[in-house]
Parts: C-alpha cells; sequence; structure tokens
C-alpha cells in the first residue's frame, strides 16, 4: 500500500477528528446554561424541575416514562418568545404529572410549510397553534377537530374571553381554536415630535381627516431638498389583511357575506374611496415614506422607529421593542373613523389536530394553555385573553394597552371568514393593486381595483372547481 | 473479447449501484408521485381528487402568473449564466494567482457563498435601500442618482443579480480545482516556446478546462432556473411580481395557496425545460469538450 | 504493483521567485486580486458592523456606520437565544457523516460513468443529471410520506443515509475529473492485473485531491447551511441544526437583526475553516510527469 497515501488519508482523517472535537467543545462552551449536557439528548434530568421562581429552560429534552402520554405542541413562536409556552407547560406538568408535552416550535415563515408536510403524513403535532386567516383552510379541510363536546363535558366556561376573541376560532358555527394572542390595529404616535411642533396628541374617536392634518402638520421639510426629514404617518406599505381596516372604516367589504363573489365588492365604490386615500397619504399628500421593502411584513420602514415619523399604524407586535427605544416617547391611540368606526382583529389560536392519539389529553392541556391558567402566564408577554385577567392585570386600563383592549369594541369581520381561499385568491391581486397604486401616483384606483377583482375572482372559482 | 465486455458491463453497473439503488429507493418513488399529483388537486389535507389536465391546461391558457413566472426565470437565467461562467472563471484565474496570502484571498472570495442565507440577503436588502443603502450612496459620491432597486419594478431584478454576483465564490472554487488539474510542464514548454499570457490562456488553459466549463454550465441552467433563496427572502416575488421566479411561484402555490396539484404540474414543466436545454448543451459538448483521459 | 511517484510539483523556480523583487505585472495582479477581496468583504464587514448595533442603529438613516457603542452583548445574547451549542453538534454530526457518504459513494459512481463502458451507460447519466431538474419542494411531501413510513422521522437518518447513496451534483463532478486523468496509468495498472477498486484506492483518489477537496468543503457547505430538510425532518428541538437555530430569529412580525447578524457569522466559521484547510489539496497539485 502506498505510504504517502496511507498518509494523505491518516492526514484527512485526523485533522476531521481534531475538527470535530473541536466543534464539540465550542458545543460545550456555548450551551445555555442549564442542567444539560449538549453532547447526550436523552440522559439529562428533567429540567422542568428548577428552583421556585427560576424560568425553565425551553430547550430541555422531555422524557416520559411508560405510562405518561406525551402530547406534541406545534408553534410559530421563536426565541424569547418560547419562554411563557414553556412556562405554561411546566405548570401543567406539575398539575397533570401523567402527561408529557413536548415544544415543537418553527420560525413563523417556514411554519405552515412545515406544518402541511406533517399533517400530509399524517404525523403532525397534537395541538397546533394557528393563524387566523388559516383557519378556514384548515377546518374546511378536516385538519381540526371541533372543541364543543370537550366543552360541554368538561363544563369549560367559554365566555371567560374578551368579546370578539372566539370569533376567529369558529367556523360555520363550530368552535375549533381557543385564541392565543391577538391584536387589532392601532395608532402609534411619538409624543416627542408632537411636542416639538406644539401639536396636539389624537384623541379617541378621530376622523381620517383629523388624522390627515395631524399627519401633515407634522410632514416637515426643513431644508427644502423636497424629502421630508420628519414625516407624518409610516403605513405599513402594500400589506394586505392590514388593508382591510381601511377597507371597514370606509364602510365598505372585500367580498360577499357567503364567500361567493369579489365582484362587486372588491371594486365597489367604498374600497376605491379606501385605496385612494391610502395612496393620497403617499403620493399626493406626501405625508408617508415609501415602502422600503416591498416584501417585509408592514413594508420594512424603519423611520417610525428612528425618531423621524410621528406616527404609525400597525398592530401590538413591535410594542415592546419601542418602549425601550431611545428615539421614541410613546402614545398609543385608536385608529381614525372614516365613514364608520372600524378595526380588525389579528389573531392565533390552538387547536386539537383530528388525527391525534391522544384527543382527551390534548384538551386537557389546551383548556390550561388558552384559558384563565395560561392566561396568568401570557399576560406578562401579550395582551391576555381572559377577562378576568385582563382586569386584575390593570391593563384594561392601562393607558397604552387599554386602547388596545378597547379598539376590541369595534371589530368588524375580515374577509378571510367568509371563505378559506382568501389567501390564493384575494391576497395576491389586492397587493398588486396596492403596489400598483403605492408606486404610480397617475395610477387609475379604479381600474385597480376591477382588475383586482377580476383575477381574485377567477382565482376563487378556480379554487372551488 | 465477449467475456471481456460482459465484465466491463458487470463493473460498471456494480460501480454505479450504490447511486441505482439511492436512486430506485429515494429519488423514483417521490418523483413518479409528484408526476401523478400533477394531475390532482391536492391541498395537502384531504384526499387527492383526480383531475387530468386541467391544471396544465390552466396553466398554460389562464394563468398569467405563470406566464410572468417564466419571463422572470428566463431573463435571469440569460442575464446570470454568462455571469456565473465568465465571472466565476475570472475569480478563479484571481485565486489561482501565486501572490503571499493568496489562501486568504481565496477564503474572502468564499465567504458570501458561505453567508448565502437568510442573514446574507438581508444585508443586501439593507445596502440596496434607496435611500440610503451603501450601494446609492456610493453612486451619489460620483453624483449618481442610483434607482430604487428592489422596491421598483423595473431594477429589483437587476438587484437580485448583483446580489447573486457575491455568491460566485462557489463557482469560482471548481474552476479552481479544474484550473489545478492543468499540468504545469505545459506551461513551462509553452512559455519556452515564447507564448505569451493571453496565448497561454486561450490555448492551453480553456482547452484543458472545458470539462470544468461543461459541468458549470450545466448547473448553472440547471440551479439558476430554480433560483428560489434570494427572492423568497428579499421581495417574495414583488414588486408587481417583477421578481416571481418560478420556483417561488411553486412554492407560493403549494404551501401558500395549499395547491400541491397544481404546483406538481409547474414543477414537471419546468423539468422538461431543463432537461431539454441539457441535452442540448450534452449534446453539443463533443464538439468543444476535451477531456484529457480519452473521449468517451 | 508498479510504484507511483505521487510528488507535488513545487515549481523549482519559486525559490529564486521569492528573492528578487515583484514585477510591475505582479503588483498589479496582486492590486486586482486584493481589490476585489475588499469588494468581497463589504456585505461582510457590514454584518460584523451591524452585529454590534442595537437593533434600530442598524436601519438608520442616515445611515450610522460604527455602533455607538458596541454592544458585544449581542453575541452571547444571540448564541444563547436558541441553544446554537447544541445545535452545532447535531450540524456537525450530520456534516461529518455525509461527507464521508457523499466522498465513498460518488467516487465509485463517477468511476463508472468516467471509465467503464456499458450498454446505457450515456443515458444512465442523462437520468442522474435530471434527477437535479425537479424543484425540491414537490418531492419533498412524497419523500416525507415515505419516510414517515418507515419511521425515520425525527431522526438524522433522513438528511444522512441518502449521502452514501451518491449524489448527481458530486457524481457529475467527480465524473468529469476522473474523464481528464490520462487512462496510461490505469491501462499499466489493469495489464498488472489491479481490480476496479484497487485502481480507484490506488490512482484516482489520490490523483483528484483538488477535486475531492472540492466535494469536502461543498458537501459541509451545504450540510450546514441547509433548511428545508432539516425543518421537515426534525421535530425534537434536541436534534435541530444550526440552520433552524439561525431561523428563529425571524419571527413572523419582526427580526432581530442583530442578533441574526452576529450568529450568522460565528456559525458560519467552521465552514470557512474547513475552506481554509482544505485549500491544501488546492495548492498540492499532484505531478503527473513523473509517473512511471
Amino acid at each position: 500500500m502506498n505510504p504517502l497515501y496511507v498518509w494523505l488519508r491518516i492526514k484527512h482523517l485526523g485533522m476531521l477528528s481534531a475538527f470535530c472535537t473541536l466543534l464539540l467543545v465550542v458545543g460545550a462552551c456555548t450551551a445555555p446554561v442549564a442542567p444539560v449536557e449538549p453532547a447526550e439528548s436523552n440522559t439529562t434530568t428533567d429540567s422542568t424541575e428548577n428552583s421556585a421562581g427560576e424560568e425553565a429552560d425551553p430547550f430541555a429534552p422531555v422524557e416520559a416514562s411508560a405510562e405518561q402520554v406525551v402530547i406534541r405542541v406545534g408553534t410559530g413562536d421563536s426565541g424569547e418568545g418560547l419562554a411563557p409556552h414553556q412556562e405554561i407547560i411546566r405548570r401543567f406538568e406539575e398539575a397533570n404529572p401523567d402527561v408529557k408535552v413536548q415544544l415543537e416550535p418553527v420560525s413563523g415563515n417556514d411554519y405552515y410549510a412545515r406544518l402541511l408536510t406533517q399533517i400530509a403524513a399524517g404525523d403532525a403535532p397534537d395541538i397546533m397553534n394557528i393563524g387566523d386567516d388559516a383557519v378556514p383552510r384548515f377546518v374546511e379541510s378536516d385538519a381540526f377537530i371541533p372543541l364543543q363536546s370537550f366543552i360541554d363535558d368538561s363544563n369549560f366556561d367559554t365566555s371567560v374571553y374578551l368579546s370578539g376573541l372566539l370569533d376567529p376560532g369558529t367556523f360555520d358555527g363550530e368552535l375549533y381554536f381557543l385564541p392565543k394572542d391577538y391584536s387589532p390595529l392601532a395608532v402609534y404616535y411619538n409624543e416627542r415630535i408632537f411636542d416639538e411642533n406644539g401639536v396636539d396628541y389624537p384623541e379617541d374617536g378621530w376622523t381620517w381627516d383629523d388624522f390627515l392634518a395631524t399627519a401633515q402638520a407634522l410632514t416637515i421639510d426643513d431644508n427644502g431638498d423636497g424629502t421630508p426629514e420628519t414625516w407624518g404617518i409610516q403605513l405599513p406599505g402594500p400589506w394586505t389583511t392590514g388593508f382591510e381596516y381601511w377597507v371597514a372604516a370606509a364602510g365598505g367589504q372585500l367580498i360577499s357575506d357567503d364567500g361567493s363573489t369579489y365582484l362587486g365588492y372588491m371594486d365597489s365604490e367604498e374600497v376605491i374611496s379606501a385605496v385612494e386615500f391610502y395612496q393620497s397619504l403617499y403620493t399626493e399628500f406626501g405625508v408617508a415614506p415609501p415602502p422600503a421593502d416591498m416584501s417585509a411584513f408592514g413594508g420594512g420602514n424603519a423611520e417610525f422607529d428612528n425618531g423621524q415619523a410621528a406616527m404609525r399604524i400597525f398592530g401590538r407586535w413591535p410594542q415592546s421593542g419601542m418602549m425601550e427605544n431611545p428615539n421614541i416617547d410613546l402614545g398609543v391611540v385608536g385608529v381614525p373613523a372614516g365613514a364608520e368606526r372600524a378595526n380588525v382583529l389579528f389573531w392565533g389560536g390552538f387547536g386539537i389536530f383530528s388525527g391525534t392519539e391522544h384527543p382527551d389529553e390534548a384538551w386537557r392541556f389546551l383548556q390550561f394553555y388558552a384559558g384563565p391558567d395560561g392566561a396568568e402566564v401570557w399576560k406578562d408577554w401579550a395582551l391576555p385573553a381572559v377577562t378576568s385577567v385582563a382586569e386584575e392585570s390593570g391593563v384594561m386600563t392601562d393607558s397604552i394597552n387599554g386602547v388596545w383592549i378597547k379598539e376590541l369594541d369595534h371589530l368588524a369581520p375580515r374577509a378571510y371568514m367568509s371563505t378559506p381561499y382568501w389567501g390564493s385568491s384575494a391576497d395576491p391581486a389586492l397587493r398588486s393593486a396596492l403596489e400598483a397604486a403605492i408606486l404610480d401616483p397617475e395610477a387609475d384606483v379604479a381600474a385597480l381595483m376591477s382588475q383586482a377583482a377580476t383575477i381574485a375572482q377567477d382565482e376563487l372559482e378556480f379554487s372551488l372547481e | 473479447m465477449h467475456k471481456k465486455v460482459r465484465r466491463e458491463t458487470w463493473a460498471f453497473y456494480l460501480c454505479i449501484s450504490p447511486w441505482l439503488i439511492g436512486f430506485l429507493l429515494f429519488v423514483v418513488g417521490p418523483m413518479i408521485a409528484s408526476f401523478y399529483i400533477s394531475f390532482t388537486r391536492w391541498n395537502l389535507i384531504e384526499e387527492a381528487r383526480w383531475v387530468g389536465m386541467a391544471n396544465f391546461e390552466r396553466l398554460f391558457l389562464r394563468d398569467a402568473k405563470f406566464w410572468q413566472s417564466l419571463r422572470v426565470t428566463l431573463l435571469f437565467t440569460l442575464l446570470y449564466v454568462p455571469t456565473e461562467l465568465v465571472g466565476g472563471l475570472g475569480l478563479a484565474l484571481l485565486m489561482n494567482q501565486k501572490i503571499r496570502g493568496i489562501k486568504i484571498v481565496r477564503t474572502i472570495y468564499y465567504l458570501p457563498s458561505v453567508l448565502a442565507g437568510v442573514a446574507y440577503v438581508v444585508v443586501w436588502m439593507w445596502m440596496l435601500n434607496p435611500e440610503g443603502g451603501l450601494v446609492n450612496g456610493a453612486l451619489a459620491v460620483f453624483g449618481i442618482q442610483g434607482p430604487r432597486w428592489l422596491t421598483d419594478p423595473d431594477t429589483a431584478l437587476y438587484a437580485i443579480w448583483l446580489m447573486s454576483i457575491w455568491g460566485l465564490g462557489r463557482t469560482a472554487i471548481i474552476y479552481l480545482a479544474g484550473l489545478q488539474g492543468v499540468p504545469p510542464a505545459l506551461y513551462e514548454a509553452a512559455s519556452l516556446d515564447g507564448a505569451r499570457a493571453g496565448r497561454l490562456f486561450w490555448n492551453i488553459t480553456v482547452p484543458l478546462i472545458t470539462p470544468t466549463i461543461f459541468f458549470n454550465l450545466i448547473l448553472s441552467i440547471i440551479s439558476t432556473f430554480q433560483t428560489f433563496t434570494s427572492a423568497y427572502v428579499s421581495t417574495n416575488g414583488g414588486p408587481l411580481d417583477s421578481t416571481l421566479f418560478y420556483v417561488l411561484y411553486i412554492y407560493q402555490q403549494a404551501f401558500g395557496s395549499f395547491r400541491m396539484g397544481y404546483s406538481s404540474a409547474m414543477a414537471w414543466i419546468l423539468f422538461v425545460i431543463i432537461l431539454v436545454l441539457t441535452l442540448i448543451v450534452v449534446r453539443s459538448s463533443s464538439r468543444w469538450v476535451y477531456y484529457e483521459g480519452e473521449a468517451t | 504493483m508498479t510504484a507511483i511517484d505521487l510528488s507535488t510539483d513545487k515549481q523549482p523556480q519559486s525559490v529564486e521567485k521569492q528573492r528578487r523583487p515583484l514585477t510591475i505585472q505582479e503588483w498589479l495582479i496582486t492590486g486586482i486580486v486584493w481589490a476585489v477581496a475588499a469588494l468581497f468583504l463589504i456585505p461582510v464587514v457590514w454584518m460584523v458592523l451591524s452585529s454590534l448595533k442595537p437593533d434600530y442603529q442598524i436601519f438608520a438613516m442616515p445611515p450610522i456606520i460604527f455602533p455607538q457603542p458596541p454592544r458585544w452583548a449581542n453575541y452571547r445574547e444571540a448564541l444563547t437565544y436558541v441553544p446554537f451549542g447544541r445545535y452545532t453538534v447535531n450540524t456537525a454530526i450530520i456534516s461529518l457523516f455525509t461527507i464521508i457518504g457523499h466522498i465513498v459513494s460518488c467516487t465509485v459512481v463517477a468511476y463508472g460513468f468516467a471509465r467503464l463502458r456499458a450498454p446505457g451507460r450515456d443515458t444512465l447519466f442523462v437520468v442522474v443529471l435530471a434527477t437535479m431538474m425537479l424543484p425540491y419542494p414537490v418531492t419533498m411531501v412524497p419523500l416525507y410520506v415515505l419516510f414517515n413510513e418507515i419511521g425515520w422521522v425525527n431522526t438524522f437518518l433522513p438528511l444522512v443515509v441518502p449521502a452514501f447513496f451518491g449524489n448527481a451534483f458530486y457524481i457529475f463532478l467527480l465524473r468529469q475529473f476522473f474523464l481528464n486523468i490520462p487512462r496510461n496509468i490505469e491501462d499499466a495498472a489493469r495489464i498488472d492485473g489491479a481490480s476496479v477498486v484497487e485502481i480507484i484506492r490506488y490512482i484516482i483518489f489520490p490523483l483528484s485531491l483538488p477535486a475531492m477537496a472540492t466535494v469536502g468543503i461543498l458537501t459541509f457547505q451545504f450540510a450546514w447551511n441547509d433548511f428545508l430538510a432539516p425543518l421537515i425532518y426534525l421535530h425534537d428541538q434536541q436534534l435541530y441544526t444550526v440552520s433552524l437555530g439561525l431561523s428563529f430569529f425571524r419571527s413572523s412580525f419582526q427580526v432581530s437583526w442583530a442578533y441574526l447578524m452576529a450568529a450568522s457569522l460565528v456559525t458560519m466559521l467552521p465552514v470557512l475553516i474547513v475552506f481554509f484547510v482544505a485549500q491544501n489539496y488546492f495548492i498540492e497539485g499532484i505531478s503527473l510527469s513523473r509517473v512511471q
């Protein structure tokens, strides 16, 4: 055997193993402080036994003894957002030693790809977190079990929830999902910019006219170069589902109630006026900065975060980051009313997979997760869904968080509720129309919407074939 | 003679048996399955429903986005494949220089293609920001008003092209391996005969790396037609579908609109297109690819 | 067996070259090489700078170049946001086995296509190429169903085992290289009675080290960055890979930019190290001129 060849092989393998050892060492050093050995994944102690008050490690391995049932839970939350999940799981397991819960998180963008693949193979988690507009789709396809019989059997009181929070989880009159988290829209504003320019803070119940006037007053181009240094309002670009607020506030709707047609709805006068108003904020009045990233959820703009925009209309998700942001003195107010006062709700919930092998245990966990017990934990992370918890934590009257809760009184139904095919039919068409309107001040909005309605209708009919 | 042929045939099939077995186990099944699925309507949750040619019919006759995605992908391929072939070779030539620190230089060239993923695309999205990104900022220094890149339907595709150029390191190292395989003795002999750098390049280097060029050309065609990640992360097909790559549209239809049958049909159309193009290249290869080993 | 001299061909003039000053041509080349390198580094430099800023400084307009002040804590926080340590180990295991699988299987298969004649060979080769032409999202689901039926889901097996059955990309790559190796050595070995296996191990493999190095590097990189396959096959968080870990920085509503940059930079280091080290196999070109 050729010695050089042997030597090369040994060097090869030697280097490879040295490298792997290096990786293992690195792995050991960067492992989290929780009492877990990185190299072995199944022989660790059950780290849910923590000293009182310490947060459980979301990534501790799950062991189940022979008599225990393992429930799998899928969610699109990530990172720190997993901590409340794990805390609830810890509490649940303490109270229910015969059940072990395994959390399977996937980053939001790719969550559905994985979920669908698993469902196709019949291998989905027992409990799954679903976003609002996916509800009709999944329910129509029998992927989830109706919860009513569970609710009756265990006397679960569904009136504990704030108004309107069970609706997104309902389809065809049956309840399939319990709420996890939710957010309507609201207008954030930067008090500092208002103060500097002597403009009064916006007040609840204001109108589109008030809104426009405020935005105009706060769009300031000091150096006259055509680009304002301060913008009045940061809008979320061609965000389609967020746009439903504008439609609702204009008194319109995008689809017929029975979900059969967009024609006459998406191209109606009300919708056209909403799009024209939205467009004018960008183009004619120039109070909104152009979207930095058309594909990003919300337009990808950073002006508000940089203290260069006086207001921002969006959901509650970035609020905690804003409160820590030194550029912003945060205030929040409800959305302005157009022809009507309306808002739309964004919502996520938990349901039970129809192919589950442990429906009873899954239900036990679900009612803990989404009920008052779980809400106690959720309240530290998001708006709690349970009324009593919300009241006790003072969220209802809080000057910032209370605004969000009050907006729940003005909810208009969202378009997806009428059809399982919103995502494949209307969403792309509406998006294109909004993009075109924003990009081109001369665009004929009526023509755009008519085209959008036709395309959406065609897609809808394809889906219904 | 017969026995020898038979032995060689046997040896051949034995050699390729790992691939053949893997093919039969892991590849053929899913391929046939997806072919079947393309004639059905399937939302991944309920049972698939046979619809015959309906998917294909709709694609060719009534789906404007299908044609748009084909257009986008074709345009990008025509733009990027030559870039990859020529640019990759250029980069490899630079990587092949015997100067100090060349190992570090090679790592630097390769670096962006290692990062290729969400973070990398995101950095580029920032750099291409029309308001104050690095690219437009640099152009402004020369008094040029930069375009709106990813937010402008006319320039978005070029923005992605720009982004992809930084990933040429991967193609370059394949070229590099090819360049390293050219026997230096040839260069020595030729320079002794008085040949200069240009001659050396065209008459020695290029012919001898035609196998590598062939490889890169085919791979480039196959992979560029399937561009996905950069568009998925940066534009999701917009604005106004100007970056709606074919595979992105497939993904959207499959996992966004739950139309697995429809997207499988699309995938098979793509398959045919790529196959035809590849066959053309393969057929032509006997004319321009030179293997030092022997003619096969 | 005839002895083969695999001495590396370091050009005799190289020693002399280093002693005399560089010519203008060499300065020019050096200049170009490093100018291009600087260009390639720009995105990376930006990532490094961004990784040290608090999120709201990253997209500040006008741009803030240097973090004010640098937030080194970002690295620690990013790497413990999810257990990257464990993910790194998992990914390393997968990558290691995939490299071995590819090198072993693809070499043999590529040799078959390159050197052995048989009926149906060229058609089969086109089939090999064809397997790369169907986009993954479409075969992903049937493949998952298959692996689910045999119970391999939630293990590393679906990610690693197929590597031992060849991979079209590397088969193609190696075939090209093998075709370029002069036949005379092999013919000599054949006359001496060497079997196919021996030819591969003692002749082909050593002569193709640059190609093998390429296969190793690219395999490692792909396995390290692979996202879709780990996404659907690995359910248990204990098994997640680095790419899955990185995806957690992007939730549907917002991105933790600084953490993403920091973590991406750190997690790409192993691939770079492998590349840097594997370069040895590029430089040690094998001389074919002194073969007996």
